[in-house]
């Protein structure tokens, strides 16, 4: 995945184009987005990472054409945001953050119903629902279902019309490490199939997991949009952090990569064959996050 | 139109889940239970005649006859106290007392308190007048004609039919349909279906297509039962009309608001505002201009008609025009709101 993340998706043909994208709630109010502007390759996955009211919803609902186009230009899969035609949802699939099935249909049913809304060649339910481990319970109401069946059931139903341009809410809050794995398995692998995925979240590991390029938003404002591993190397210390004995004693030290002293230094411990554990101290996106905006996540 | 076929099979479903479909043919089978047996074919006025008769013979067994032959429900009394104490056990009676000044007779006319000024002086003319008819050679000038002889009039059963249908197959919509737009909002459910290729008019069209059988039903469960079946091609007509007015207007009223705790004021608001027109069918003496703009009054006038044998289908043919044109104006707004705000 590693060199999937890295595949440089600049130059592509444009899914999303956004030109001075500004939002507001009440006429005159606060803005929730100002003036963004940004573009999403085909075939790429970009994350929309902010803490909670940052933007990054509203961000999405006017791009999924849930919240009118204020100001400002977006093309989605070659449709005009001012005035979107239904045939564009034939290619969106969107996952939401709070789940929204019906709770007196059973799973089958809600994806059955769904599908039939569709213009465009459906999958197979029960696929869908095997796909998100819900085969077994597929007879049974969602009224009945955990949260974290119901999130599965979300995003499985956002699959049902095998979109081109995928948006995708916070897909892995609230869902146990196993199948939140699963979840963003699965969302490698619509990605290799040439589907683009537009992910909303806070989570830093599930965006630096996935996310070709990612966007810091902070209060409805864009502070940055590059990739991980580019911003890795601009903004956090190349460090190596070595645990060795002497003399039967354990000791830790750090190595910066960028000096030269300390490269030698670091070849000598290394030859020295007394190294337990050695580690390299990249920067998280996290502590990027902060750096460049100075807020947190939480 | 297959989308909105699927959102109508999908609600008809859930709608068979929930209470609103079992709670409108609730309300249809005790308004036709009620109606078949508490109710009366027709009511009778039969008002009871307390008399005190403070004559002696022969002039007391002729007016005795006389009373009799007016057809009212005589009681004697023997004391002006009884007839007093009679009268307070029955409020809905009146008094008489008879006697005589010389050699003519003098008739008191004893009254509970609750008649109105109109009801007091109707009931002396009356008296003067079935007086004076009952003298020798007295010359009648009076001679009565009737526009529409052929006109025919409902059973008081019947009669109250129209406000049956208003209420609970037209106005109950404005309800209903507005608590399934709600719950689709607090399930979240629209947000999905607004990332669909539906659009929000078949959205809206669909839940005015379940709003249309239910009272479609609940209406032909409720005429044949009580025989209302005169003209049932336009009866049902006007049916689809109302319901169709109703339900845009619950769309309408429901897309100002978040839930239905809120819009719950405007509704009660509205429904009781259209249903002062009852009002006026009931008590026709009761029809001020303001009354009668309102949709719900030609509306329970034209749903007389289609009871009556012979009624005047003109006239609910020119309701029903009124109505779909009212109804896809309500829609075309509604539909606007939504459009905006649906997913807000």
């Amino acid at each position: 995945m590693q060199g999937c993340r890295n595949m440089s998706k600049k130059g592509g043909k444009k899914m999303i184009s956004v030109q001075g994208l500004s939002h507001a709630y009440k006429r005159g109010g606060p803005f929730a987005v100002k003036d963004a502007t940004f573009s999403i390759a085909k075939g790429e996955i970009l994350g929309f990472l902010g803490p909670s009211g940052a933007g990054k919803s509203t961000t999405q609902g006017v791009l999924t054409g849930l919240l009118p186009l204020q100001t400002g230009e977006v093309q989605v899969a070659g449709f005009n945001m001012r005035h979107p035609e239904r045939a564009l949802y034939n290619r969106l699939g969107v996952s939401f953050e709070q789940s929204n099935v019906y709770a007196k249909l059973t799973a089958l049913e809600n994806l059955r119903f769904y599908a039939r809304l569709f213009d465009v060649p459906t999958r197979d339910p029960m696929e869908l629902l095997r796909l998100v481990g819900l085969n077994e319970v597929a007879g049974k109401r969602t009224g009945e279902f955990s949260k974290g069946m119901k999130h599965r059931l979300t995003f499985a139903r956002s699959l049902i019309n095998n979109p081109s341009m995928w948006f995708l809410d916070e897909p892995t809050t609230g869902l146990d490490p196993a199948i939140a794995h699963e979840i963003k398995g699965i969302i490698k692998e619509q990605n290799t199939r040439g589907v683009t995925v537009f992910l909303s979240t806070h989570n830093m590991q599930v965006a630096d997991e996935l996310c070709h390029r990612v966007a810091f938003i902070v209060d409805g404002e864009i502070k940055l949009i590059d990739s991980p591993r580019n911003l890795k190397l601009q903004y956090g210390e190349r460090v190596v952090e070595v645990e060795y004995r002497d003399d039967g004693v354990l000791k830790r030290e750090r190595f910066s990569l960028s000096d030269p002293e300390e490269q030698a230094e670091l070849k000598l411990r290394l030859a020295s064959g007394q190294i337990e554990t050695m580690h390299t101290k990249e920067a998280t996106l996290e502590e990027i996050f902060i750096t460049v905006t100075g807020r947190g996540l939480s | 139109m297959k989308k909105t076929w699927a959102l109508f099979l999908q609600d008809g479903k859930l709608s068979l889940k929930g209470i609103y479909f079992y709670m409108e043919v609730f309300i249809a089978v005790v308004f036709v239970a009620v109606m078949l047996f508490l109710v009366p074919e027709n009511f009778t006025r039969t008002q009871t005649l307390h008399v005190l008769l403070e004559l002696s013979e022969p002039a007391r067994s002729g007016v005795v006859q006389q009373l009799g032959a007016t057809g009212a429900q005589v009681v004697l009394s023997s004391s002006r106290g009884e007839l007093e104490q009679a009268m307070q056990r029955d409020r809905m009676s009146g008094g008489l007392v008879v006697s005589t000044v010389g050699d003519k007779l003098k008739f008191e006319l004893v009254l509970q308190g609750h008649e109105s000024a109109r009801i007091r002086n109707l009931q002396q003319a009356s008296l003067e007048g079935a007086l004076l008819a009952r003298q020798p050679h007295f010359p009648s000038t009076i001679r009565t004609t009737t526009l529409r002889p052929d006109a025919a009039r409902l059973s008081d059963r019947q009669g109250i039919l129209p406000v049956y249908l208003t209420m609970n197959v037209a106005l109950m919509g404005l309800f209903i349909i507005a608590a399934y737009v709600f719950l689709d909002k607090e399930e979240g459910v629209i947000k999905a279906l607004a990332v669909s290729p539906l659009a929000t008019w078949q959205y809206l069209a669909s839940k005015m297509l379940l709003m249309l059988c239910l009272g479609v039903v609940s209406t032909l469960v409720v005429v044949v039962l009580l025989d209302g079946t005169a003209n049932l091609l336009w009866l049902m007509a006007l049916v689809v009309a109302s319901n169709l007015f109703g339900s845009a207007l619950g769309l309408l009223i429901a897309s100002y608001f978040d839930s239905m705790v809120q819009a719950m004021e405007v509704l009660y608001t509205a429904m009781i505002v259209l249903m002062f027109a009852a009002y006026s069918y009931l008590m026709p003496a009761f029809s001020p201009w303001w009354v009668r703009l309102l949709p719900t009054y030609s509306m329970l006038i034209a749903f007389r008609e289609t009871l009556l044998v012979g009624g005047d289908m003109q006239l609910v043919f020119m309701t029903i025009l009124m109505l779909l044109l009212l109804g896809a104006a309500s829609f075309y707004a509604a539909n606007r709101r939504y459009q905006r705000t649906i997913a807000a």
